[in-house]
């Protein structure tokens, strides 16, 4: 009978999952579920958008012909609600249920909010996908003011770009700046300061105390901390990390702590289900716990491992090197998360 | 409209549906709102042969900015308002086209039942809260449709106003509360089009500056028949109902009676056309409309009208056949019954309009022609020509003559009078009953001047003659376009000769054929009997090779031409009961100018 590999999520993860078992099972379906109306799409260069004329045809990974070539089903517009281990059946908000064979979760992560700032959702943007980031490109006058609040590396890639561009930048130092990078105090020093070197205009310790829309005619946003000090920016944008974005998975039966806990086979607790990327804690012998691994590279490999495995190899994950956050010659930080294909 | 006032629109829709979904009507709404806004619509519909509640809906509707011939073989948009009914046409959408769709149906769906599933690669998904708006909105799920109009007026940023307005005259004449409940679905529906991004590179310009002087209206290949009749000053209308001829005799029914005239539903065909030629003969402007089924039990008094030279104009719109055939598909199937159909040489004028400002034209001149040339004249259309929509320019001035007949002159009035009188241009002055000195006989008998019945050989050879050269005059009529040649002049690789409804899809694959560096021109004929021969010698000539695309399985066109011209030819028959897709008749005009390069 014909395996049916579905995969929710249309990362690195999921895509790479994809192209090695289509390679593996000729014969096998594959379909990819995702909650985004696009295809696969490079987010590491979203930047772009600022000095580029370009679209989002002009991030996509694989041609429109790729798929079908290799009969990868992409179901776009699609939320998944629930996931039935017992049944090996998954349920979409539209009330469809799709059965599967075996099952990758790869929905990867969602920006992270901290509480005390869910209330200002609505006046903070994201730059997590194409759509919110040519949100910002199309309300962000030329040269305008960008605070960011947290700065991991998404933002502080995003940050420099901006800088190239002539844009103003002011970032808000928390405990998340440089994440995923764990970086101690002396480290911290020398990079918040080559930050400053490259134009970014660093705060520290400071506490927001409110976030409103500006005044008509003014700047869109006002920023407010609690010593009295006031900011005045035409978009302000959490970068605080990720959050593991696999909330249909709960019920499902599966171990799950902050993500899917799997073993160095990335299998889950369900022989059928495996997960990858950004939403799976990994079993780490060296460190005895769970963990979880970033960047485009290692993703990358988790999705082919998962692949593999899901086809009858028993490969294992071998714990990576963290990657540390560095100032080259040029005074300019560099994360290796911002390395990709 | 969005301020892009330099982009060219060329946008096709399609809304898919099932009979009852309100597919048709939602369609209706759009194509009137762009008619409102400026652009050129062209629109055809496909519904099921059953009344309601079965069988699959689809309104087409191709806006642009200049004129278009043809819709698109793909649809930029597709909407989805039963996606069991949808899904076969996913595959119609272009790449980077939208598919909208209901993202919460109402009940619970096995693997592959939503559409969502279904989309290709590179067309974009627009899930639409179809059925919670309409709940919510209007209380019940009857409103899916303006849902999914509201988001779409919304995401591609149009105006609202034209749009309520449109929704306010389909519900006139129901409970307010019904067109208010309405116009808040749209407006819920927008709103949430216009906070959605656009992922897709669709853009409505603005459209092109309108002739001043003439009057721009969006209608249907039926209705311009109807406003044809009316300004021609039809007087009297016989008909029998049938699809999809019906919409004549529905649209007449109100508006004739208004300006004066009659409107009889007969018992059946025979005895719609049978009364169409008396009033004829009695003076007056008459008309009957039918299909091929009716038009078949009308052949045997068409030969009556032939032989006893009563002007009469019969409207035959084309479907599937033969017998009961396809009722709700279009063919071009009838040419021959047209223009062969009954006993004996029956020469009689048939008209085949290609578009519906050419309907409304044919219409007109068929009164004329009918008057001048003293005989039947059959205008053939098709479901396709008949039910399709396009924004028409209609002259301010009445372009028809009111009384076209050749008269008894003043000396003639002193003489006896012969009704069938030989004369140079073989059309005998013409009396209604009544008028002085007119007395005639009149026969279904080959018959002499006098109309008193003669079978004698030379007789008949003579006004065998007469029936038939008399109409060789409407090769020159006034007013009305016989023939006409497009694209490249001179000489060229690849001529296509075509006819009716079709040509606007032969057009449109020779514009693209030309785009392509093919050296191609396309000939309509307008007149199938008699037929220009002339000019279609001429066009043979010019060409290389000769394509002759039509909806029928025979090529009757190609049948009625090949009878007259020796030179070989190409044909490109279809029978899908749909529109012939631009792709197949561009193939074979590529593969002809292939043909020619090589043998060059």
């Amino acid at each position: 009978m014909t395996e049916h590999y579905v995969i929710i999520g249309n990362g690195v993860a999921g895509n790479e999952a994809a192209c090695h078992l289509r390679q593996r099972d000729p014969e096998s379906r594959i379909t990819i579920i995702t909650a985004g109306r696009l295809l696969f799409y490079s987010r590491y260069e979203l930047p772009r958008l600022f000095h580029e004329d370009c679209d989002w045809r002009d991030f996509l990974v694989n041609p429109v012909e790729y798929y079908v070539e290799n009969r990868i089903n992409v179901r776009r517009n699609s939320f998944v609600t629930h996931v039935d281990a017992q049944r090996k059946s998954i349920n979409l908000a539209h009330k469809e249920s799709i059965s599967y064979s075996q099952l990758l979760v790869a929905s990867g992560g969602a920006t992270n909010l901290p509480a005390e700032l869910s209330d200002f959702a609505p006046l903070l943007n994201r730059f997590n996908l194409y759509t919110a980031a040519c949100q910002v490109r199309d309300i962000l006058p030329k040269k305008g003011k960008v605070v960011m609040l947290g700065g991991d590396v998404l933002g502080l890639d995003l940050a420099r770009n901006l800088i190239n561009e002539g844009y103003q930048v002011i970032l808000v130092a928390t405990e998340q700046t440089f994440w995923p990078h764990r970086v101690d105090p002396d480290e911290r020093k020398l990079l918040l300061g080559a930050l400053t070197d490259m134009g970014v205009e660093v705060i520290e310790n400071a506490k927001i105390e409110t976030i409103q829309e500006g005044a008509p005619g003014m700047s869109a946003r006002h920023i407010l901390f609690d010593d009295g000090c006031e900011i005045f920016a035409d978009v302000v944008m959490p970068f605080f990390g990720l959050l593991p974005a696999a909330d249909f998975m709960m019920g499902s039966g599966v171990d799950f702590e902050r993500g899917l806990l799997v073993g160095t086979n990335l299998r889950t607790t369900d022989p059928s289900i495996w997960a990858a990327g950004d939403v799976c804690q990994i079993w780490s012998p060296e460190e005895n716990q769970y963990r979880f691994y970033y960047g485009w590279q290692n993703v990358k490999k988790m999705g082919e491992i998962a692949a593999r495995n899901m086809t009858g190899d028993d490969i294992h994950w071998e714990t990576a090197t963290d990657h540390k956050m560095y100032i080259d010659e040029n005074r300019q930080i560099v994360s290796p998360y911002w390395e990709h294909d | 409209m969005i301020d892009s006032a330099m982009t060219e629109t060329d946008i096709q829709l399609m809304f898919c549906g099932s009979a009852g979904d309100g597919t048709i009507a939602v369609g209706d709404i759009f194509k009137r709102a762009m008619a409102e806004a400026g652009f050129k619509v062209l629109a055809f519909d496909i519904y099921p042969p059953e009344i309601r509640g079965f069988g699959k809906c689809i309104s087409r509707v191709r806006v642009t900015s200049r004129q278009a011939y043809s819709l698109k073989h793909q649809s930029d948009i597709l909407v989805s308002l039963n996606d069991s009914y949808a899904i076969p046409h996913v595959s119609e959408v272009r790449d980077f086209g939208g598919v909208l769709y209901d993202q919460a149906p109402i009940s619970a769906m096995a693997e592959g039942e939503h559409i969502s599933g279904h989309l290709q690669p590179g067309q974009l998904p627009y899930g639409v809260s179809m059925r919670e708006v309409s709940d919510q909105t209007t209380g019940g799920s009857k409103a899916k449709n303006i849902v999914a109009l509201g988001f779409l007026a919304g995401l591609y940023d149009m105006q609202r106003e034209p749009f309520h307005q449109i929704i306010r005259d389909k519900f006139k004449h129901k409970d307010p509360i019904i067109s208010e409940s309405n116009l808040l679905a749209f407006d819920t529906a927008y709103d949430e089009g216009v906070s959605t991004f656009r992922l897709d590179f669709i853009e409505l310009g603005t459209p092109e500056r309108q002739d001043i002087g003439s009057k721009v209206q969006m209608m249907t290949g039926n209705a311009a028949v109807v406003r044809g009749c009316l300004d021609a000053g039809l007087e009297t209308f016989f008909g029998y109902p049938i699809t999809p001829a019906t919409s004549i005799m529905e649209d007449l029914a109100t508006d004739l009676p208004m300006r004066g005239g009659r409107l009889l539903q007969t018992e059946d065909e025979i005895s719609a056309i049978a009364a169409t030629i008396g009033a004829g003969y009695a003076g007056a402007r008459a008309a009957t409309a039918t299909s091929g089924p009716g038009l078949a039990l009308m052949v045997e008094m068409l030969g009556l009208g032939v032989m006893a030279e009563v002007p009469s104009v019969i409207f035959c719109s084309q479907r599937g056949g033969p017998s009961t055939g396809m009722p709700t598909k279009t063919e071009q199937s009838d040419l021959h019954l047209a223009v062969f159909g009954g006993a004996g040489d029956a020469q009689r004028i048939v008209l085949a309009p290609t578009n519906v400002e050419g309907a409304y034209k044919c219409a007109g001149k068929a009164f004329e022609m009918a008057e001048r040339y003293q005989t039947p004249v059959i205008v053939l259309l098709d479901l396709y020509l008949s039910n399709r929509y396009e924004t028409v320019i209609l002259p301010r001035q009445n372009p028809f003559e009111a009384d076209s007949s050749k008269k008894r002159s003043h000396q003639e009035r002193g003489v006896p009078y012969h009704r069938f009188s030989f004369t140079d241009d073989n059309v005998s002055p013409r009396t209604v009953p009544g008028e002085e000195g007119g007395i005639h006989t009149v026969t279904g008998l080959e018959h002499n001047e006098l109309g008193r019945p003669n079978d004698q050989p030379d007789m008949h050879l003579k006004m065998s003659e007469k029936r038939h050269n008399k109409l060789l005059g409407a090769l020159d009529h006034p007013g009305i376009t016989i023939q006409k040649r497009f694209g490249d002049e001179g000489k060229v690789d690849v001529g296509i000769l075509g006819w009716g409804s079709t040509f606007g899809e032969i057009l449109e694959a020779m514009l693209v054929a030309q785009d392509e560096g093919i050296s191609c021109s396309a000939m309509k004929v307008v007149m199938l009997s008699p037929l220009p021969l002339q000019p279609v010698q001429e066009f043979f000539s010019d060409c290389r090779e000769i394509l002759i695309p039509e909806l029928n399985y025979e090529g009757q066109f190609a049948n009625l031409v090949g009878s007259a011209i020796s030179k070989p030819f190409t044909r490109l028959n279809r029978v899908p009961g749909v529109p012939m897709r631009v792709a197949d008749i561009l193939d074979e005009i590529r593969r002809l100018a292939a043909q020619v390069k090589s043998a060059a």
